[in-house]
């Protein structure tokens, strides 16, 4: 064995200096390895969008020091962030996208490797509501509120932003650590065990809360608005790749910028084309990414956002997860406010505004234009396309004359009346009164508002059928 | 070697070791009437291989440590890259930590509980069923093919089906264990008995030996060192699953300690993990092994 040793080594260093040699010979090539996740849809924007629609090739720079150079994307897709940090750390992946918590996690993380760094650079989507986190119950069960939950089995995935949106709820109620029993499950694993009923309740981030009732066996009964903390996923880089090819990282920035556009031309095409590449339901997607839906689309890092962060990172200092981290220390938006400078779009102007892209245009319906698109509908008609209603009444008017001239209707969205969120009618609680149907996530929240207005409280089918007699004279 | 010479003139041990002790310099000529001294040296040469087979063993753990310690003090990268490896010290204050905390134990009870549970039941399951297959061929036939699909598939494919197939999560995580050491066992019993000499059968058959004799006198004894074979590689799997099952668990046990350690990307939680089940599955495969050499006292050590 001894006498094989020095053999060996001289052959390894042989082979690495001849390895050493051999690069330079050639032109330079440049890998990118890019962590996504596309299953997580508010991702989807800075991550597969741009791989299909190969936006970052047509930003990627061609000139200068990069004349010579080749470069090589190396796309990889994960299901959650830890996985992605875990990749970047081994610098497998110089750029990754996750949620605000596996975010802080990954910036921690990275401060104690000597070789690089990790900064937040870009945002992919947030709500500054919260929403996208979620708890679901199986449809079958009693359960209406979180109230209903104590003593009972939840799981969330530890360590996400679902997770954080559970503790933060339960701060809130003044609910104690224990209220309900809290165990920690993948998103696979918590949907399998809530199809059983192996688990009361599961909590989890974009776009499970969506996706389980719209597969039929869950309800949601608790949305991340209810927390008012805001949610977000968000682009981060090794530092020393980006002060190597800061060129390539404002490249990614624009490519991102496309990305937003092409999915705010056209949300429906966006939204079959993301079914197409991530498996995920084109109805759901197009809950969180269509006009008036869930989550914004917006690269730009608000401070809002990183307030939120400070608050994420003081709860995981409560669990004992984390020491000391500053996230406005690890924000770095030099990159992103190149990549608008070059594309001669104002950052500054998109950094102030929270606006998301609305429903619009005409009810052909109830024949009046959308006044305020959060209390406005859309049917989902296969082949007619989506169409807007105005209200609520008019979205199940229009509903049920569709269905009586025989098509086929793929999903129709109200918004709750109280939060303004985007939901799925045929999920949602309506409060019926004399001459309004008012929609609702939730049913205590109907509840209250029907006994305001003294109506009473319908589910979908019901309510339809109020809006065919009542609604519509 | 030297064993018999000692047995046959205890008196004299020096002179009669001394021609036939090679591997013993040490053991040159001291005052024999001390009888302590006598004794001592004589429990050394009877241990000496397994005093040896030790002191080699901790050497090299010892040596695997500070190899560990400085690869990771100095980040070594060389094709290899140690930059953000915990170093052992990393894992040894992880370990005093955990060992602080109830739940740890918690952790490790409740997985050695889970593959005590499957283990035990593959084993039952197992065992007999791969002495029945290798003894009639019908039931051979009928279900080899059905094992041989079911077998290279992984234990987190498992998952979801598991959840959906057994009422509680525990007998979920159980199966899991049960299907990794299941096929181990299975396969190897099968072999064992494949390779039992026919003439042992024909002459208990000629010496009128029932079937059922013929089972338990022949077939049984003849395949048991497969068994056994069989038992430690499916005691190595049934850790190997852990992870993937205890997936399911979501509160308990040493692999939910290691996934909840990525989860959170905590690597000196998640080479503590390792390292526990590193060292538990070495434990039960001493156990096994200790278990086959009380069965099956005619094989030498």
């Amino acid at each position: 064995m001894v006498r094989h040793l020095p053999t060996l080594s001289i052959a390894m260093s042989v082979t690495s200096l001849a390895l050493l040699i051999a690069q330079p010979a050639t032109a330079e090539t440049v890998t990118i390895g890019i962590g996504t996740q596309d299953t997580t849809t508010n991702t989807v924007t800075a991550g597969v969008v741009i791989r299909q629609l190969k936006l970052l090739e047509k930003y990627l720079p061609t000139e200068g020091k990069y004349a010579n150079v080749k470069f090589e994307m190396e796309w990889q897709n994960f299901t959650s962030g830890p996985p992605v940090t875990n990749a970047m750390m081994a610098n497998k992946l110089q750029i990754g996208m996750m949620g605000d918590y596996p975010l802080i996690v990954n910036g921690f993380t990275f401060e104690s490797n000597p070789e690089s760094k990790s900064r937040l650079i870009g945002i992919a989507a947030y709500s500054l509501s919260g929403s996208g986190n979620g708890m679901v119950v199986h449809k079958d069960s009693a359960y209406y509120d979180l109230a209903d939950l104590k003593g009972k089995l939840v799981s969330v995935p530890f360590g996400s932003a679902a997770h954080g949106m559970v503790l933060k709820a339960l701060q809130d109620r003044g609910y104690p650590a224990d209220f309900f029993q809290l165990v920690s499950q993948s998103p696979e694993v918590g949907s399998t065990n809530l199809q059983e009923k192996k688990i009361d309740a599961h909590a989890d981030f974009v776009p499970f809360a969506e996706l389980l009732p719209f597969r039929g066996f869950a309800r949601k009964i608790f949305d991340g608005v209810e927390t008012n903390l805001p949610t977000f996923h968000g682009i981060v880089v090794r530092t020393d790749f980006a002060e190597k090819y800061p060129e390539v990282v404002v490249a990614y920035m624009k490519a991102i910028i496309a990305a937003n556009q092409w999915l705010r031309d056209n949300p429906k095409l966006a939204a079959e084309k993301i079914q197409e590449w991530t498996g995920i339901s084109k109805e759901v997607v197009y809950i969180f990414l269509g006009p008036s839906g869930n989550m914004t689309t917006d690269p730009s890092i608000k401070p809002a956002l990183i307030d939120a962060a400070t608050t994420d990172v003081k709860v995981l200092q409560n669990l004992g997860r984390m020491k000391e981290f500053d996230p406005k220390k690890w924000v770095d938006d030099s990159y992103i406010r190149k990549a608008y400078a070059e594309m001669k779009l104002d950052y500054d102007t998109q950094l102030a505004s929270t606006k998301n892209y609305e429903i619009s245009g005409e009810d052909n319906f109830c024949k009046k234009p959308i006044g305020d698109p959060r209390k406005a509908g859309e049917v989902w008609v296969d082949e007619a396309g989506i169409l807007p209603f105005s209200s609520a009444t008019c979205t199940l008017g229009a509903y049920a004359d569709y269905k009586a001239k025989g098509k086929k209707i793929n999903v129709t969205y109200v918004f709750d009346t109280a939060r303004g969120i985007k939901l799925f009618a045929d999920q949602a609680f309506f409060a019926v009164g004399s001459d309004e149907i008012a929609p609702f996530l939730l049913k205590k929240d109907a509840e209250a508002y029907a006994a305001k207005i003294s109506g009473k409280v319908l589910g979908f089918e019901d309510a339809v059928k109020a809006a065919v007699t009542g609604g519509k004279t | 070697m030297s064993s018999p010479a000692i047995l046959r003139h205890p008196e004299d041990t020096m002179q009669t070791a001394m021609p036939d002790a090679p591997p013993a310099p040490s053991a040159t000529p001291q005052s024999a009437p001390a009888s302590f001294g006598t004794l001592a040296l004589r429990w050394y040469r009877l241990n000496q291989g397994s005093l040896r087979a030790t002191a080699i063993g901790i050497a090299s753990l010892i040596a695997f440590l500070i190899v560990w310690h400085l690869l990771t003090t100095y980040r070594v990268v060389f094709f290899v890259r140690f930059t953000n490896v915990p170093s052992p010290l990393a894992v040894y204050a992880s370990f005093t930590k955990a060992i602080h905390d109830p739940k740890f134990l918690m952790h490790i009870l409740l997985s050695c509980r889970r593959i005590l549970m499957g283990f035990s039941l593959a084993a039952l399951v197992g065992v007999p069923l791969g002495l029945i297959m290798g003894r009639f061929k019908l039931i051979h036939e009928i279900i080899f093919p059905v094992a041989e699909v079911l077998r290279p598939i992984p234990a987190i494919a498992w998952v979801p089906m598991a959840i959906m197939l057994w009422p509680t999560n525990e007998q979920s995580i159980v199966y899991i264990t049960f299907l990794g050491s299941f096929f181990p066992i299975l396969v190897n019993t099968l072999h064992g008995m494949s390779l039992v000499d026919p003439v042992l059968v024909r002459a208990a058959q000629c010496l009128g030996a029932r079937e059922r004799s013929i089972f338990r006198e022949v077939y049984f004894p003849a395949s048991l060192p497969h068994i056994f074979t069989g038992l430690t590689v499916g005691m190595g799997v049934a850790w190997v699953s852990l992870i993937a099952a205890e997936m399911i668990s979501g509160q308990y046990g040493i692999g939910y300690f290691t996934w909840e350690a990525y989860s959170l990307v905590q690597y000196a939680d998640i080479a503590l993990g390792m390292i526990a089940i590193g060292v538990l599955g070495l434990g039960s495969s001493l156990l096994i092994r200790g278990a086959g050499q009380i069965v099956m006292p005619w094989r030498a050590k």
